[in-house]
């Protein structure tokens, strides 16, 4: 949402193009990935009552399902699932770093802890996710993975006091949506990425203050 | 100076008579008048902006149902005369049973600044100042003290050892800004925002003094918004265009948040550190956060329990 | 003025109140607009600067206060500075008051109601400035009790209204009486003004008590948020009201109206004591600021020192204590009780440090840095400047006449209409 995270690179041993498109962050450019179905999951339990009792929904924005990537063949252009790929592949259980990689996902920006690739990613399937008790989860259902290590923002969450969110404080007067984990956290580099303020104001006669040393405290 | 005036051929010889030096100060008088009559012409502006109606306009809490009604069809053909804006002006009273109360994660808000401007755009603030109820400090983290902060930084954010908070009106629920107002312009309404007839100020900012967190604005000059911009869905106490010389607030967004909506700095946020709801729910998201985190208000030693909350969670 | 000759009073069978008021009224006016080349000169300089400010303000309240350099930093600026120094003035009148009333001073008692009309003038400028300040003027109703919401007692505005209305119409009747009945040729009837006087004391300190507490009862402005401000005010107020008098005292002499050194002596007294009690609590703020340090006395820092690179009222408040310690110095050295000039460049020093101490270095630091820690300075624009001289210019305009109305009927150099009639229940 705030930043694409495409790596275009070119490779001279695969078909002309290949824009690989990482994990299930919400790309760009990826429309895939980037249409979200606006549909309640098991989070929707979070906030209480909705749905029922003359109250509005609460929607719970949500990846559309395992991310592709998209390839231009001659045909046209293709979406080949994770598992194209990595069904001929033997999983590295101990890659904790892009660094380790010798083909793909070289470029992929990583900064998530120590954790490793398949601390989420399924090397069983991996057009889906797995919890640290080896449940499969749906890439749709991210944030209960998510949620496994990042209980504190989760409990917030829960409550509604974690997360971005529009439309109506008062559920008897109309719905509300909320963000999912990923539409603000990258799930590969979650720390939210640095802005730049665009609005500043332009009061007459103020100017920036010229801090010393020992200002403020004598 | 008896004798001076006594003495009127010495002082002023040509006037040897009581009947000319009446009749010159006759010509002095009218001179006098005329020259004051060409000191304040420039209000004849204001004769010719200012109605009969807006003048002798009754404070809002006097207002009949049907006066009421008359004064916003007249703010509405005004605003479409000087602004060339379509706007509808509402009148949302409070929900009984509400008690607004915001909070803001200083953890998560990293200062961007989206809500100034989106309160900028919802408001109808005058475009050249960017005006906004909002003001973001960048703050030095290790202390509370805002001397060692400032709302001027223009850098990316969050930038190496500053954390951000925004102040706004903190709908105090013993506001000094409203105890101060000689002719109760401005008041405490029962959902907690305090309010201002912005046709019953007389602009002498006596609040503006009185507010310890600068939450209140004055209209220096009338406010310049593009009809393009202008939000066009508006509330008589909230964000219809200001007229000048009076002051004006942060209303929680009343002209929404009085119709269930989210107040619009709270949808801008782009990092969700914003909570917004009634403290009265015992279901409510405000409630629980109240209850489970540890929050703080600003200038607690101040006394105007704020209903405006900051905390911190990581 | 010094020998005020008692008249006779006349018998029966003169016109009623009526008649002889508006006969009081025309006289008046006539002996306000006769003078001497001087004095029209003067007048029609007051008359020019008042004009120049009634223009600048007709803009200000078309174009709007932009056209102030006050921003929502710095809310109030040079008008509420001048507003809160003019009710000093005007509760300085006082200082005449008491020694003529309480202490039966007589030679006092005889130039009293210069005080009285510098209490006069510098009210209607206070009241001036305030709405001089005001961005809708055009409301100015809403603040009328009955008519508009008067937020008493809560606000302490509206208590400011009070008071200064009242002392206006107290100083106005006690003026217009005395006025009155010399031009009748009689001796007021003590019933008549002496309570009036006694209540006039008093209200005298409450009005610069009540703008003092305008401004202390204020929690989120620390350098205001002060118990001394209303003792200091006084003290100050104590300064700058004799001092102006004495000015006029001796500009009147050179006017060749009789004023002896009695009640300047006795002025001057007051003074000594006054400016050092003045200057005492001045010291004790810098003291509990400076050695207390902390966020609270930033604004206090800013205005002597400086902060964060910002200076615009350094010179301003070092200026203020200059003249307020050259003028304390000159006024307890005994040459002031000898001659003029020492004494007047000592009175013109402590007023103009005191008008700067309480303004400028008062009410404008006030408010930087800002509530929030912003610091953004203030300079009065020249919007704001014309405005002020054109107020101060009508406040001269008001003593200059009442002085010159009060001059020849006090001194019974007026003839009293036929036969006067006397009250009949007074």
């Amino acid at each position: 949402m705030f930043q694409a995270r495409s790596s275009n690179r070119m490779s001279d041993r695969w078909i002309l193009l290949i824009l690989v498109v990482c994990g299930f962050t919400p790309l760009s450019g990826c429309d895939e990935v980037g249409s979200r179905h606006e549909v309640n999951t098991e989070f929707a339990d979070f906030v209480g009552g909705t749905g029922s009792g003359g109250r509005f929904e609460v929607t719970i924005s949500r990846p559309a399902g395992p991310p592709v990537v998209r390839v231009a063949t001659p045909e046209g252009e293709v979406a080949l699932a994770c598992s194209t790929c990595h069904d001929v592949r033997t999983p590295n259980f101990s890659n904790t770093t892009t660094a380790d990689l010798d083909e793909f996902h070289r470029d992929l920006p990583f900064g998530h802890g120590s954790i490793s690739c398949l601390s989420c990613h399924n090397s069983d399937n991996y057009d889906t996710l797995r919890l640290a008790n080896q449940t499969t989860v749906e890439y749709t259902d991210v944030m209960t993975l998510c949620a496994q290590c990042h209980g504190q923002q989760a409990r917030s969450y829960e409550h509604g006091v974690h997360g971005g969110m529009s439309g109506y404080w008062d559920l008897t007067r109309g719905p509300r949506t909320r963000n999912n984990c990923v539409d603000c956290h990258d799930p590969h580099q979650p720390a939210f990425p640095r802005m730049k303020p665009t609005f500043k104001p332009r009061d007459r006669f103020l100017t920036p203050p010229e801090h010393d040393e020992e200002a403020g405290h004598d | 100076m008896t004798e001076q005036s006594k003495g009127k051929t010495i002082s002023l010889p040509v006037l040897g008579s009581v009947s000319r030096r009446t009749a010159m100060k006759g010509v002095g008088a009218t001179l006098g008048a005329g020259a004051f009559a060409a000191a304040i012409s420039p209000l004849r502006h204001l004769a010719d902006t200012l109605t009969v109606e807006e003048l002798m306009q009754q404070h809002y809490q006097e207002l009949s149902a049907d006066g009421k009604k008359k004064v916003i069809e007249r703010l509405e053909a005004e605003t479409k005369e000087q602004y060339g804006a379509d706007v509808t002006i509402s009148d949302p009273r409070p929900i009984p049973g509400t008690k607004f109360v915001y909070a803001i994660n200083l953890s998560v808000c990293n200062g961007n600044g989206k809500c100034v401007e989106a309160c900028h755009n919802e408001n109808n603030h005058d475009r050249d100042t960017n005006q906004s109820y909002i003001r973001v400090l960048e703050m030095q983290k290790g202390t509370m003290d805002m001397e060692q902060g400032n709302t001027t930084y223009d850098h990316e954010v969050p930038a190496a050892d500053k954390f951000y908070m925004p102040v706004q009106c903190q709908q105090c629920d013993e506001p000094p800004c409203t105890d101060v107002c000689p002719v109760q312009a401005t008041w405490k309404e029962d959902d907690g925002i305090v309010v201002v007839d912005y046709n019953w100020c007389i602009g002498c900012r006596y609040c503006e003094a009185a507010c310890p967190y600068h939450a209140r604005r004055f209209n220096w000059k009338t406010p310049n918004v593009p009809a393009a911009e202008v939000n066009p869905d508006q509330g008589y106490l909230s964000n219809r265009i200001r007229p000048q010389g009076v002051v004006e607030k942060c209303h929680y967004c009343l002209h929404r948040t009085r119709k269930g909506r989210l107040p619009a700095c709270l949808e801008a946020c782009p990092t969700g550190a914003r909570v917004f709801g009634n403290i009265l729910d015992p279901d409510s998201e405000i409630r629980w956060l109240l209850e489970n985190k540890r929050v703080y208000v600003l200038k607690e030693e101040v006394g105007t329990k704020p209903s405006f909350f900051y905390f911190f969670d990581s | 003025m010094s020998s005020m000759p008692v008249r006779p009073k006349h018998p029966e069978g003169t016109p009623g109140h009526f008649l002889s008021y508006r006969k009081f009224l025309l006289r008046s006016l006539a002996l306000s607009t006769d003078g001497s080349l001087l004095f029209y000169t003067w007048m029609i300089m007051l008359t020019l600067v008042f004009l120049v400010g009634a223009n600048a303000w007709a803009n200000q309240v078309v174009h709007g206060m932009i056209t102030t350099n006050m921003t929502d930093h710095v809310s109030w600026g040079l008008y509420i500075s001048n507003f809160t120094f003019m009710v000093g003035v005007a509760a300085g009148g006082v200082m005449m008051v008491i020694p003529a009333y309480l202490y039966r001073d007589k030679a006092m008692h005889n130039v009293v109601i210069l005080g009285e009309f510098l209490a006069i003038a510098a009210i209607v400028m206070c009241l001036m400035f305030v709405v001089a300040d005001l961005g809708r003027p055009d409301r100015s109703w809403h603040l009328i009790p009955g008519l508009g919401r008067f937020n008493f007692p809560i606000s302490m505005l509206t208590w400011d209204v009070i008071v200064l209305n009242g002392y206006l119409l107290l100083n106005l009747h006690i003026c217009g009486y005395l006025l009155y009945m010399r031009f009748l040729g009689r001796t007021p009837n003590p019933k008549w003004y002496i309570p009036f006087v006694f209540i006039s004391i008093a209200w005298a300190i409450s009005i610069h008590t009540v703008t003092a507490f305008l401004y202390s009862g204020l929690g989120g402005r620390p350098l205001w948020n002060t118990a001394l401000l209303a003792p200091r005010f006084l003290a100050s107020a104590f300064v700058s009201g004799p001092a102006f008098i004495i000015i006029s005292m001796f500009v009147l002499r050179r006017l060749q109206v009789p004023i002896l050194d009695d009640p300047i002596h006795t002025l001057l007294k007051i003074l000594r004591i006054t400016v050092l009690i003045s200057l005492f609590m001045v010291v004790s703020e810098i003291f509990t600021e400076f050695y207390t340090g902390g966020a609270h006395t930033s604004s206090a820092r800013y205005l002597y020192l400086g902060l964060h690179g910002k200076n615009a009222l350094v010179p301003w408040i070092w200026t203020a204590v200059g003249l307020n310690i050259i003028g304390a110095i000159l006024l307890l050295h005994p040459a002031a009780t000898k001659r003029a000039v020492p004494l007047i460049i000592a009175c013109v020093f402590v007023f103009v440090g005191t008008w700067i101490e309480k303004g400028m270095g008062l009410i404008v630091p006030g408010f930087i840095p800002s509530t929030l820690h912003e610091m953004v300075e203030y300079l009065p624009s020249v919007t704001e400047w014309k405005v002020s001289a054109g107020i101060v210019a009508f406040g001269l305009m008001i003593y200059t006449i009442a002085i010159k109305i009060a001059v020849p009927i006090l001194s019974g150099r007026v003839s009293p209409p036929g036969q006067p009639h006397p009250p009949r229940d007074c």
